[in-house]
């Protein structure tokens, strides 16, 4: 079951205050790879909720995403909303679409709840590519930004976007850890472990895993709206496949059903992505031998392994107590 | 309380359950007996739902639940243990209990509150761990513990959801004679008002724990009545008794 370690509780006070202390003093390139990183793990939050402990592994994320992104685009320029409202909406959508196909691969694990989601995503995809209300494979321009003047904060500047960003992880990692501490959490992680049990017990197994699947899409869909808002120009590979696939390789780097791992994992790949495509450009290859070493270590990931080794120390006392004893 | 009205099931050619009725009285022990193979896990596993009977009918509390899924059945108070482990192995024991109880609370959807806080379920995993002898193994992973805690927990999840009928899968296999000597005490200390259906093939435990016995072979039930008239049934020594009669 979720719960907040020290470690964890330490590495999120860590990231906290790194990641805000390096918005004030970091020029504007480094702002920008800030409110990538962010909105990376806002998605990976949101991905880690449902696959690592729901065991829900998803190939659709990147098109909830991407259908935030547009709907908040399309909201805030053609319907004339203001962000906030547009991003409630863009939210809403996502969640919702989440929830039907939740609902719809319920019945399938394994393989084949991936390969359904990887259909949905694709479908989404071929839809936004080819709908001229989308732009096509144009893509949609002039996202706006959210206006705060009114309370002295301008998220044009890139240093406040950054901030913002950074926010808006905090309450995205509060949904998600509220979610894990709730009755539908708890239940997600037994899913994981015994759906049949669950089943017997009197759990509607479809309902908790589509509500599950909503939330952490209705998360995705927010990492659409500030990804559109961060670049003001969205296109339809936002939803393709490998978006959701680069989401999944972060989570494992960073520790799947850890939900402090992924944030690390963001840090970390959007680090080694722009250090590496500075000295060759098959950073891919790079990242997916490091990618290789963690999983082929049996490590749950960067963060996992640490808390593996934590964990060990902590029981070496005790079990040299016990030897003693015995 | 329970009932069966001609339940038949076949898998091809095979009938592993043939027109099977039974009626289970409000706090009833029955006990189920049968060589392997004789349809007594097919029939439990039709009873919650895990499996469509071709025909006949399953009545809980006079209420029809042929048609209904197994969660349904589990909330009107039809709770299932399995002869095979079937437990949240990543989870501790208390987790496992109190999982459980939440389940069959309705607080396994809930949104804003932690079930597992709750006074509620925190008194039933407190109970229920009580009963099956678990109280000091609560903080305890279920993958740390033997298979007997195992047994234990599994019977433990099914009366965490507070059921009107209890179904027990042969709740000592696999499990030493100390043991078993437990879970015959368990067995005896469940609430009267508890409805109880065994498979078991610990005799000694079978006709001690049973107010009545059904025997199944082929499917079909080739006896049903008192554990007094059971040991003195030859039909059923020729079946399976005698081997335990010559022991």
């Amino acid at each position: 079951m979720f719960a907040h370690t020290p470690l964890r509780l330490t590495t999120l006070t860590l990231l906290a205050i790194g990641s805000l202390a390096y918005a004030f003093v970091a020029g504007f390139f480094g702002l920008e790879i800030l409110a990538e990183i962010a909105i990376l793990a806002i998605l990976v939050i949101a991905l880690d909720l449902v696959a690592g402990f729901g065991g829900m592994v998803s190939l659709c994320h990147g098109a909830l995403m991407g259908v935030g992104a547009y709907a908040f685009t399309v909201a805030a320029n053609e319907a004339g909303l203001g962000a906030f409202p547009a991003m409630m909406l863009a939210v809403a959508l996502s969640a919702a679409l989440a929830f039907v196909i939740g609902a719809i691969c319920a019945r399938s694990i394994g393989i084949y709840f991936i390969m359904a989601t990887l259909a949905f995503g694709q479908m989404a995809y071929s839809f936004v590519f080819q709908s001229p209300l989308f732009g096509g494979d144009d893509g949609l321009s002039g996202a706006p930004r959210p206006d705060l003047t009114a309370i002295g904060i301008d998220l044009t500047d890139s240093r406040a976007f950054a901030i913002y960003a950074i926010a808006m992880v905090a309450l995205t990692y509060l949904v998600a850890a509220a979610t894990l501490r709730s009755g539908l959490g708890r239940s997600l992680v037994g899913l994981h472990h015994n759906e049949k049990r669950l089943r017997a017990l009197g759990l509607t197994v479809w309902r908790a895993k589509a509500t599950a699947f909503a939330i952490s899409g209705a998360l995705a869909g927010l990492a659409g709206c500030l990804a559109a808002q961060h670049t003001q120009y969205i296109s339809p590979g936002l939803l393709s496949w490998t978006v959701s696939g680069e989401a999944l390789v972060v989570v494992i780097l960073g520790g799947l059903g850890t939900l402090v791992g992924p944030i690390v994992g963001a840090v970390l790949f959007v680090v080694l992505k722009h250090e590496i495509s500075a000295i060759t450009p098959y950073w891919h290859a790079i990242v997916g031998l490091i990618l290789i070493a963690v999983v082929m270590s049996r490590a749950n990931g960067v963060f996992g392994f640490v808390e593996a080794r934590m964990a060990a120390r902590k029981s070496k006392p005790v079990l040299q107590k016990a030897n003693a004893d015995a | 309380m329970l009932e069966t009205r001609t339940l038949t099931k076949s898998f091809g050619p095979i009938h592993v359950t043939k027109g099977v009725s039974l009626r289970l009285e409000k706090g009833e022990r029955r006990v189920i007996l049968g060589p392997n193979g004789a349809g007594k896990t097919t029939l439990f596993n039709q009873l919650v739902g895990e499996l469509t009977p071709d025909s006949g009918t399953i009545l809980l509390d006079g209420a029809d639940v042929t048609s209904l899924r197994v969660a349904d059945r589990a909330r009107l108070g039809l709770s299932r243990s399995y002869q095979k482990n079937t437990l949240f192995d990543g989870l501790t024991i208390g987790e496992n209990l109190g999982l459980a109880a939440a389940v069959a609370l309705g607080k396994g959807q809930g949104l804003w509150r932690d079930p597992l806080q709750s006074a509620e379920v925190r008194e039933t995993v407190r109970e229920v761990a009580a009963q099956v002898d678990l109280a000091a193994f609560l903080d305890m992973s279920v993958k740390a513990v033997s298979y007997g805690i195992r047994r234990q927990l599994e019977v433990g999840i099914a009366l965490a959801t507070r059921p009107k009928v209890i179904l027990m899968d042969e709740p000592t296999s696999g499990v030493g004679p100390e043991m078993s000597k437990g879970f015959h005490r368990l067995l005896k200390a469940l609430p009267r008002d508890l409805t109880v259906l065994i498979i078991e093939h610990d005799m000694d435990l079978a006709f001690d724990v049973a107010d009545t016995i059904t025997v199944l072979n082929y499917g079909e039930v080739v006896f049903d009545g008192l554990p007094e008239a059971a040991r003195q049934s030859q039909m059923l020594k020729d079946i399976y008794l005698g081997a335990w009669e010559d022991a």
